[in-house]
């Protein structure tokens, strides 16, 4: 009897469903079993190198090898790959160090195992100081930035409120605070203010979050590696005892990881009156005590309360939303918000994260890469804590599936005053070179126009920078050149960086913004965390000031609006990382204006 | 004729209602200390123990002390071939239905290697059956492995496609 009327029970809800399961997928099948990573398909072609389209209009050029960063060459361990930390360095810094008005970059560099265990000399990271005309002196020695660890991420903030941009650097192995000495040097004071930490860190974010105007850093970790017990390589297939729990990729023997090697807990490091940091990880309940795998973060605002909010992307593993609770705590909301998953209730493989109002609608929506055959991810900022994933609605989904992305960022590149959005590709299998799996370990850069919410793929003319494949990982923006266009530096594994100069016409008039905070009213120096809204005619623009993001890179802070056509603008509100808001006047345009706090209305 | 018709009615009725009731009363989710008291830490199949991704598992009590568990797994350790077909585990202590078919107590491993379809597997990896999914596009947070009340006894989701699990 009971049986009976189950089977009636259930035979009347499969009823009742049936329409919906007769009606076909709208969206390419996703895989089951919780990641995202799709199924085994066998390509005559690689979709990932030599698209171009004669057609297209040149929107960068590749001016690499006019610079002195031609002679820079990212090193991380051997070109077979066999071990994780050898596949995912490493970020990009633009920020004026000097103070000179013109943009800087800084990149990181990786290492090797012999280096680590101090038999041969490690790679250095290298400091660029832009002389202007697209001449760069390295300085990196007068500087001290070399770094000489294994690096993977650099964030920018002003930790000291003195006026000049200070570096974190995320390693494997000890972190570095470069706290800039306005001379021109930098000084390491990780150790000694109480950042130095160990394991393996990338993408970093500062921001106040407890509102005392000092900046705080949160430091992701990504996979716990100890070098004198390493996870097999695939050199190690052959041998016995591996056999079968050997990691793979389609068959194929592959370096192991993330997966089945251990995580890495988070570190939020909360600035106190001292200039010291004290680690209030578990306390603020931002610790990840499930060890998800770290990969980049940024401090945000993500709803309109006065509150710096953090979003956390994590490879393999949920994408963690934290909102700041105001007592020094936060609450984790990645699952009931929409963030940690994608649509279908997968988890996928984050990396990077550009952060930007890509609608108008003045909330902020996250831009997420991940591996390849899955597509990348767009979250629609609802409000009332809500994102939808909306990456197929406006068109980023299908065309990123065979990519393996890294490097996103938000950049209006015609200023007409709608984002766009530029992603760096590369895979972490030189494997993938040698199967038709339909991808490549070089990839090419994608740039996507944004017309009114929904993007458009710019192609490659053939010869132009973007029909060019890199390993790329890290990206950063800015106005290299100061010719309202925004510029590129992209930070490539084993190879020497990318710059990309932005040359696309027409394009509209812009503004940039150098936004000063009062460090008397709890604002940071450097602004991290104000909110700009800009409007002319009917548009209006937001842009936050943010420390991080990208993949463990940093963007040029100096806000960047594209105008289009018009010739002045209407308002310029300044929400400040206070709290406090004001309204500014913008009496030219098409040129960098600093706006200090407390000088407006 | 027309009262033979109002008799079947109301048959049919208590039919269904005591069929919801009886669902009603004998399914619970399981949440909490509750969940991670049942949930084994890792699982056996197919010559490995894989560990449990105790952030996608779930389980279900039928009546007092009847318990379905479910979970996804750490598969970095299997071979492409296993990882193809294999993806969680289905423990059950007392016989079960799933979308109607009997599975007795047991430990299974399960996956989606066919689209559209939840096969279970023994522990040595042989499929034992294969029942249709059923695809909730109205579902608005979807997770890799979940379940939730179903007036027939408890869906069991991968993502927005489920089945049902009725006690037996």
């Amino acid at each position: 009897m009971r049986s009976r009327l189950i089977v009636f029970v259930s035979f009347s809800v499969l009823l009742s469903f049936a329409p919906l399961a007769q009606t076909p997928p709208q969206k390419p099948q996703q895989p089951s079993g919780g990641a995202s990573t799709g199924p085994a398909v066998t390509y005559t072609s690689r979709r990932t190198v030599g698209i171009t389209d004669p057609n297209a209009p040149v929107v960068f050029e590749d001016v690499t090898d006019k610079t002195a960063l031609a002679n820079f060459r990212h090193h991380s361990g051997e070109a077979a790959k066999d071990y994780i930390f050898e596949t995912t360095s490493g970020g990009v810094a633009i920020f004026d160090y000097d103070g000179d008005g013109r943009p800087d970059i800084y990149v990181v560099n990786g290492s090797t195992i012999g280096a680590m265990r101090g038999k041969e000399k490690a790679p250095r990271a290298a400091l660029y100081h832009n002389l202007g005309n697209w001449k760069f002196e390295d300085v990196t020695d007068k500087a001290g930035v070399a770094n000489e660890r294994w690096g993977f991420g650099v964030a920018v903030g002003d930790y000291n409120n003195d006026g000049r941009p200070d570096m974190f650097v995320s390693n494997f192995g000890v972190s570095r605070l470069y706290r800039n000495n306005g001379d021109g040097t930098f000084t390491d004071v990780a150790e000694k203010v109480g950042v130095a930490r160990k394991g393996w860190s990338t993408g970093a974010t500062w921001g106040d979050y407890d509102g005392d105007g000092r900046l705080d850093l949160f430091v992701p970790g990504y996979v716990h590696i100890d070098l004198d017990h390493l996870p097999p390589s695939p050199s190690d297939v052959n041998k016995s005892g591996v056999g079968q729990n050997f990691c793979q990729f389609r068959g194929v023997p592959v370096m192991c990881g993330p997966r089945g090697l251990p995580g890495e807990g988070d570190t939020l490091y909360h600035q106190k009156a001292d200039g010291t940091f004290e680690d209030v990880s578990v306390k603020a309940g931002v610790s990840d005590p499930e060890k998800f795998y770290g990969f980049t973060s940024a401090f945000v605002h993500v709803d309109d309360d006065k509150l710096l909010d953090l979003i956390v992307v994590n490879d393999s593993t949920p994408k963690q939303l934290y909102m700041n609770k105001g007592d020094g705590t936060f609450e984790e909301i990645g699952y009931p918000s929409g963030i940690a998953l994608n649509e279908n209730g997968r988890e996928q493989a984050g990396m990077g994260l550009a952060v930007g109002d890509y609608d108008n609608d003045g909330r902020v929506d996250f831009h997420i890469t991940n591996f390849s055959d899955d597509s990348n991810v767009l979250y629609h900022n609802d409000g009332d804590r809500n994102f939808t994933d909306v990456t197929f609605q406006v068109g980023l989904g299908e065309v990123s599936i065979p990519f393996l992305g890294w490097g996103t960022s938000f950049i209006d590149y015609d200023n007409d005053g709608w984002l766009d959005l530029f992603v760096v590709n590369g895979h972490v299998y030189p494997a993938a070179d040698t199967h038709q799996w339909g991808t490549s370990y070089a990839q090419q850069a994608l740039l996507f126009r944004n017309v009114k919410g929904k993007f458009e793929r710019v192609g490659a003319p053939p010869g132009n920078a973007l029909a060019n494949a890199w390993p790329g990982r890290g990206l950063a923006v800015g106005d290299l050149d100061g010719d309202g266009r925004l510029d590129l530096v992209i930070n490539n594994l084993d190879s020497k960086p990318v710059v990309l100069r932005n040359v696309a016409a027409p394009s509209g008039h812009w503004l940039g913004l150098r936004l000063v905070g009062d460090v008397a009213k709890q604002c940071p120096r450097d602004a991290i965390g104000s909110i700009a809204y800009l409007t002319t005619g009917n548009l209006r623009q937001r842009q936050d000031v943010v420390s991080g993001a990208v993949y463990c890179s940093q963007n040029d802070m100096t806000l960047h609006f594209g105008l289009g056509a018009a010739t002045k603008v209407d308002k310029l509100e300044i929400r400040w990382s206070d709290g406090s808001v004001e309204t500014f006047d913008v009496p030219a345009i098409d040129r960098v204006v600093t706006i200090t706090e407390g000088k407006g209305r | 004729m027309k009262q033979s018709l109002k008799l079947f009615s109301l048959i049919v009725a208590l039919f269904f209602v005591a069929g919801s009731a009886a669902a009603q009363d004998g399914a619970t989710i399981l949440a909490g200390a509750e969940l991670t008291r049942v949930v084994p830490s890792s699982f056996y199949f197919q010559g490995l123990s894989a560990p449990t991704q105790m952030r996608n598992a779930a389980a279900a009590r039928f009546g007092k002390d009847r318990y379905v568990i479910s979970g996804l797994v750490d598969t970095s350790g299997y071979s492409a071939d296993v990882r193809a077909k294999y993806v969680g585990f289905l423990i059950t202590d007392s016989a079960i239905t799933l979308n109607g078919e009997s599975l007795p107590a047991g430990a299974y491993g399960f996956g989606f290697a066919t689209e559209g379809k939840m096969t279970v597997m023994d522990l040595g990896g042989k499929d034992l059956l294969s029942v249709a999914v059923t695809n909730d596009k109205a579902l608005r947070r979807p997770r890799p492995l979940m379940m939730s009340a179903d007036p027939g006894g408890v869906r069991l989701y991968n993502g927005k496609d489920y089945v049902v699990i009725a006690a037996k």
